[in-house]
């Protein structure tokens, strides 16, 4: 794999570079007490020491609403506008490992059956900058899920580690789309020596070390294959409020809906985040809802996570960011729910 | 033993009693997480389960939605108890004053409570939060003793909430803005709304069995989450809190975006209160302004 050096001076021309070329440049911005992945106009606006971004970048490949077409009504007639399917060139910089392994993870999902363009036209003109954490909580979980907080084979284009002096990152690049951003700025981007892909490794151990939630996962998938219903679901997501919090904050949750906006002239087709844990995600016209309970509501989200996306595309829906536990309004933790099941699991119940 | 952990240990005995007399079927409380500086919801159905229970400063969360017809899978349940600090039993008392409930079948454990944690406040969950990691509506609160219970726990305090002007000094602030700045103000906070609608679903007085932003015939509300669906939820939101909202706050707690949805709460609240003489929360038995008629209601502002 490609390395470099970059320092802090450099990313920021860097990140100069990209605006002024006019690419559509997104970094972690402070708003309030949180952090969000917003467009900067300079690079004095984009904020690295940080932990984690409120909500995930998944939005810059899949909006939370999104015109797919519009129509006009006529005589007799429906016309209907397609949309402008050109985006812009993105490059979107200080995601955490976490954050970066969700668009591979969703790659499968939107070519599934049909190829969705909307994803995939974003997705061609999107590079992503990953940063080995620097902070973390109880909530994260990423290295049970087969990530860590200093990986940089997540899908990422570059990944970035601070090295200990505070003033260089150590950077590699694992994909074409990384190579072509370093050769584009060839001079910002200097040799890396044997000393410093050193001081990367132990910027990583230290990394590693921040991690203190440890989950054993290797039984839940069949588990869940075998208690769709147990008691469990109810004695631990009973008090889930059903909101939208978990899931539109999730890097992996990509469920949508559509939806009509429109005037008796005409209206525009959108297509909205939507959640298994909303009571009316499976409501049936007839006023029939499969789903009748909250925690049947919970346990498709845990079920989506834990078993079916792994039995369909072979990879789990979770990368442990543990955003749905922390902005959870009652606190249902993610973890503690696994926590749960591996111990029904391991002890044959 | 910290005053907390007598509280927590009168709460599990009191449980654990009434639910192996069978007076009641399930006890709504609190329980401990994995998360630091967090507690959760927890229901116990065997005096067993009580043991679980614990009540400190990290007790943020309002448990009364629990016994409104949103969460049913709890409040089908015929005989309920619940732990309600004062804040909570005035949510009580609005869905009593609102016919959600049946009071004679609910067991209400007061707790007398010196305040919650803020959003972003710091506390162990040993001692009373500092003052500065007191969630906002504590500051203002006169409920720290619940003015209605079947049982009490803790020692009764009297309230010293913090003066009107500095409970409303931030929307006195915004009020003088004029209208294009107020707009901006607004128009900032809302961009951010994911219509995640936790502030709703959170909401113990937000139960309708069918929200108004779900009717699509026809339909009221762009459900997009873009500048006009945005503004219409929250203005909906909020319209339809106004002299109903008892200020518990969990609705801004619970907003993943931060919106400070307070703001628009408090101000009806005043509104509620400068018109009509109404508070929610503290009188099942008073007249709901909004539901009532009256000869010498103002209205000017009828053409
Ligand atoms: S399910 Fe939770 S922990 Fe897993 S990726 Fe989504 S938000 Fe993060
Ligand atoms: S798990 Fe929490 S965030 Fe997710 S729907 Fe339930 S209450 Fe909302
Ligand atoms: S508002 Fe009053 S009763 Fe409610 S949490 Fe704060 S101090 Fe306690
Ligand atoms: S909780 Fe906040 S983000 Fe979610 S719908 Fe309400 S105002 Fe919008
Ligand atoms: S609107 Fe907000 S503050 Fe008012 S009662 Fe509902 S959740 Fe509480």
């Amino acid at each position: 794999m490609e390395t470099k050096i970059i320092n802090k001076q450099d990313l920021a021309k860097l990140i100069d570079g990209l605006i002024s070329a006019g690419a559509r440049t997104v970094a972690p911005v402070k708003v309030g007490q949180m952090h969000l992945f917003q467009e900067v106009r300079s690079p004095a606006e984009a904020v690295f020491d940080y932990f984690l971004a409120r909500r995930s970048p998944k939005e810059f490949l899949f909006p939370q609403t999104e015109p797919i077409f519009s129509y006009t009504r006529q005589k007799d007639s429906v016309k209907i506008h397609p949309v402008d399917m050109a985006f812009p060139r993105t490059v979107v910089f200080g995601l955490r490992p976490c954050d970066a392994a969700g668009p591979g993870i969703l790659d499968a999902l939107f070519a599934w059956d049909y190829e969705d363009k909307f994803w995939f036209n974003r997705r061609e003109q999107t590079a992503f900058v990953s940063m080995t954490c620097a902070q973390a909580d109880h909530a994260c979980f990423c290295s049970s899920v087969g990530l860590s907080p200093d990986a940089a084979d997540t899908g990422a284009d570059l990944h970035l580690t601070l090295l200990d002096d505070g003033q260089r990152y150590f950077v590699e690049a694992p994909t074409g789309k990384g190579k072509k951003l370093v050769s584009e700025f060839p001079s910002l981007f200097k040799p890396a020596t044997d000393s410093d892909a050193a001081a990367r490794g132990s910027a990583g151990e230290k990394a590693k070390g921040l991690i203190t939630r440890k989950l054993d996962l290797s039984n839940v998938k069949q588990w869940l294959g075998s208690h769709f219903t147990d008691e469990l679901w109810e004695r631990l997501s009973a008090k889930c409020i059903g909101c939208g919090a978990c899931a539109f904050e999730c890097p992996t949750c990509h469920c949508f809906d559509f939806q009509d906006e429109a005037t008796p002239e005409g209206g525009v087709r959108c297509k909205n985040w939507d959640s298994c844990c909303i009571d009316n995600f499976t409501l049936h016209a007839s006023g029939h809802n499969p789903r009748n309970i909250q925690h049947k509501r919970y346990r498709q989200r845990i079920m989506h996570k834990f078993k079916y996306y792994i039995d369909k595309f072979g990879k789990t829906l979770c990368t442990g960011c543990g955003r749905c536990s922390r902005q959870c309004p009652v606190t249902l933790d993610i973890a503690e729910v696994l926590e749960n099941i591996a111990a029904k699991a391991a002890s044959g119940s | 033993m910290s005053e907390y952990d007598n509280i927590s240990n009168e709460i599990r005995e009191l449980a654990a009693k009434l639910l192996a007399r069978g007076e009641v079927d399930v006890v709504i409380g609190y329980k401990p997480t994995a998360l630091p500086g967090r507690t959760q919801p927890a229901f116990a159905y065997k005096p067993e389960d009580a043991r679980e229970f614990v009540f400190n400063p990290l007790c943020v969360s309002g448990l009364p939605l629990y016994l409104t017809k949103a969460k049913p899978e709890i409040s089908a349940k015929d005989r309920i108890a619940i732990v309600a600090k004062g804040c909570d039993v005035k949510n009580i008392v609005a869905l009593q004053r609102e016919n959600q409930i049946r009071r004679e079948k609910i067991k209400v454990i007061g707790v007398v409570c010196k305040g919650v944690v803020g959003k972003y406040g710091r506390c162990d969950g040993k001692t009373e939060p500092k003052p500065e990691d007191l969630d906002e509506k504590c500051r203002y609160c006169d409920v720290n003793t619940p003015r209605d219970y079947d049982y009490l726990i803790g020692e009764k305090i009297e309230s010293s909430p913090q003066s009107k002007e500095k409970e409303f000094e931030e929307i006195n602030r915004i009020e003088k803005l004029s209208p294009r700045e107020r707009w901006k103000f607004w128009e900032e906070h809302f961009k951010r709304c994911i219509k995640c609608y936790a502030c709703s679903k959170v909401c113990p007085l937000c139960y309708c069995n069918r929200c108004i932003v779900d009717k699509t015939m026809p339909r009221w509300i762009d459900p997009s989450s873009h500048a006009r669906g945005n503004l219409a939820w929250n203005i909906i939101r909020a319209q339809h809190l106004a002299g109903r909202c008892t200020g518990c706050g969990e609705c801004e707690r619970s907003c993943p975006m931060d919106i400070p949805l307070m703001l628009l709460n408090k101000k009806l609240e005043r509104e509620s209160e400068e018109l009509f003489g109404y508070r929610s929360g503290y009188n099942p038995h008073d007249p709901i302004p909004l539901a009532v008629f009256r000869e010498e209601d103002d209205d000017e502002f009828v053409r």
